[in-house]
């Protein structure tokens, strides 16, 4: 029961972890084809005096990475119902260009105002509508999600840090009088500490398993019967075959810390 | 015959601005002796063990065991040192999650013997000590006495160059102390394996000659 209880106060804490670690993977990977959705949904109005093509306007800004011309016909053709033909004509002569230009990222307010600036530069570019306030707001609430998830998985990471730090303080006093025994007898460090390793390292794979199998659950379980279109349309993003193997190493790493840190402490104690 | 250990001008202190224990002491102990090192309560005969394992680096002056200045040694050499020292403590010091047997072997684990070595010496020692019915049980369920002997099993298990031996039978009664003796005593004439034991008091019934050691008022004297 005690061996059961030792192995959990280890186990719980760096599962903590790498649950924070794996969603924040799968947070960043969802969020990157929300950002590609929003890129895409995205355009700036731009008017022109004259006709301009992509590499016009790419040579302005490099963010820009689409233009599409909007039909001043299809502008005029509501207005000029029951006018002539040489006065739609007029109309039309009269009228400037229209294009829709798409971005190659989502970029900030900041970076948008800029783009604008680069093409007002230009005597060709008459009017430049960035629809900045829908755009920015959807940003901001973009970047609020983001910021308190990290910050959720980061406090939840140093609340769990804690515990093993805290757990790691119960295996050194029940380690230690091995430890100096075998260390009186001309033991070396690794001998030493041999034991430690191996519960730890342990624990780590048993950690890594029951995260990946809580994942793959969510992903072919969950995912798909949910209901839920994001969930279902993304499940390939919620747990990838790649994603064990930055579980594992993650898991390894913070135990050899965890054991190097009780190793070193009970470094030359006396009895 | 050569010297084992030598201090001069040794100074023994816990800590950098505390009381010397220990002070400008000199003394050697040969090969094959058997020393007794006794004092009042409190005289520094631990502390002096204790820095003839290393576990206390001397403040001034040298103390040289088995070739190697502790005052002045690498820990890689004084782990390689303690290989070949056998140490007995009064409160046995095993390893109460471990067999018997397991305990007697450790060093012979620590030296890197194969399994198997270490169960035929483990058969051994234990028989060596009459212990053999018991080496699959843990300490906790052995007396007092057994554990001592399980203790002695342990210093002799490497064939050490020297034994020390703290209040080795502090906590026993008469029967069980006389076999620690016995014992002691067998390993320093049969393998000339060199004996320090701190005591309170030397044992009445003693077939070897030895020397006796004191320590009074912070120095080392021989007892003629």
């Amino acid at each position: 029961m005690k061996f059961i209880k030792n192995h959990l106060m280890f186990i719980l804490p760096l599962i903590a972890i790498l649950l924070g670690i794996e969603f924040f993977l799968v947070f960043d990977r969802t969020t990157d084809s929300y950002e590609k959705g929003l890129k895409e949904g995205y355009s700036m109005l731009v008017v022109t005096k004259k006709p301009a093509t992509l590499s016009d306007f790419k040579a302005l800004n490099i963010h820009i990475d689409s233009s599409k011309n909007i039909k001043r016909e299809d502008i005029v053709s509501d207005v000029a119902k029951g006018i002539s033909k040489s006065t739609t004509k007029e109309i039309l002569d009269a009228l400037p260009y229209f294009y829709n230009v798409g971005l190659d990222s989502y970029i900030h307010t900041t970076g948008l105002e800029k783009i604008k600036s680069d093409l007002e530069a230009d005597k060709n570019v008459k009017k430049v509508e960035t629809f900045g306030s829908s755009y920015s707001s959807a940003y901001k609430l973009f970047a609020f999600i983001k910021f308190t998830l990290k910050l959720f998985i980061g406090f939840m990471g140093i609340v769990s840090l804690f515990l093993i730090i805290k757990q790691m303080e119960i295996w050194k006093y029940a380690h230690k009088e091995r430890m100096q025994v075998m260390e009186i007898f001309g033991a070396p460090l690794m001998l030493r500490s041999g034991v430690l390793f191996k519960v730890a390292i342990l624990d780590a794979f048993i950690a890594t398993l029951l995260t990946s199998l809580f994942f793959l659950y969510i992903k072919f379980q969950w995912a798909a019967t949910s209901g839920i279109d994001i969930m279902m349309q993304k499940q390939e993003e919620l747990f990838r075959m790649t994603d064990i193997g930055i579980l594992l190493a993650s898991a390894l790493l913070i135990v050899i810390i965890a054991v190097y840190s009780v190793v070193f402490s009970s470094k030359g104690v006396q009895e | 015959m050569s010297n084992v250990i030598n201090a001069s001008h040794l100074t023994l202190a816990y800590d950098n601005g505390a009381k010397e224990i220990i002070k400008d002491a000199n003394f050697n102990i040969k090969k094959g002796e058997f020393v007794f090192i006794t004092g009042p309560s409190g005289s520094g005969k631990s502390t002096l063990l204790k820095a003839l394992y290393g576990q206390l680096i001397p403040r001034e002056g040298n103390l040289i065991v088995g070739g190697l200045d502790l005052a002045n040694v690498r820990q890689s050499k004084l782990q390689e040192l303690r290989t070949h020292m056998g140490i007995i403590f009064q409160d046995y010091k095993l390893v109460n999650e471990w067999t018997v047997a397991k305990n007697v072997v450790l060093p012979l684990m620590i030296a890197g013997y194969s399994v198997d070595v270490q169960n035929t010496q483990a058969q051994r020692l234990l028989k060596h000590v009459k212990l053999s019915e018991h080496s699959d049980k843990y300490p906790m369920e052995l007396s007092g006495g057994e554990q001592q002997r399980v203790g002695v099993a342990r210093a002799l298990a490497k064939n050490p160059v020297v034994i020390l031996a703290d209040e080795p039978t502090g906590n026993l009664d008469d029967y069980s102390s006389n076999v620690i003796w016995d014992l002691m005593e067998n390993a320093c004439q049969q393998l000339e394996t060199t004996v320090l034991v701190v005591t309170h008091k030397i044992p009445t019934i003693f077939s070897l000659p030895y020397r006796h050691l004191i320590i009074e008022s912070k120095g080392v004297y021989e007892v003629h």
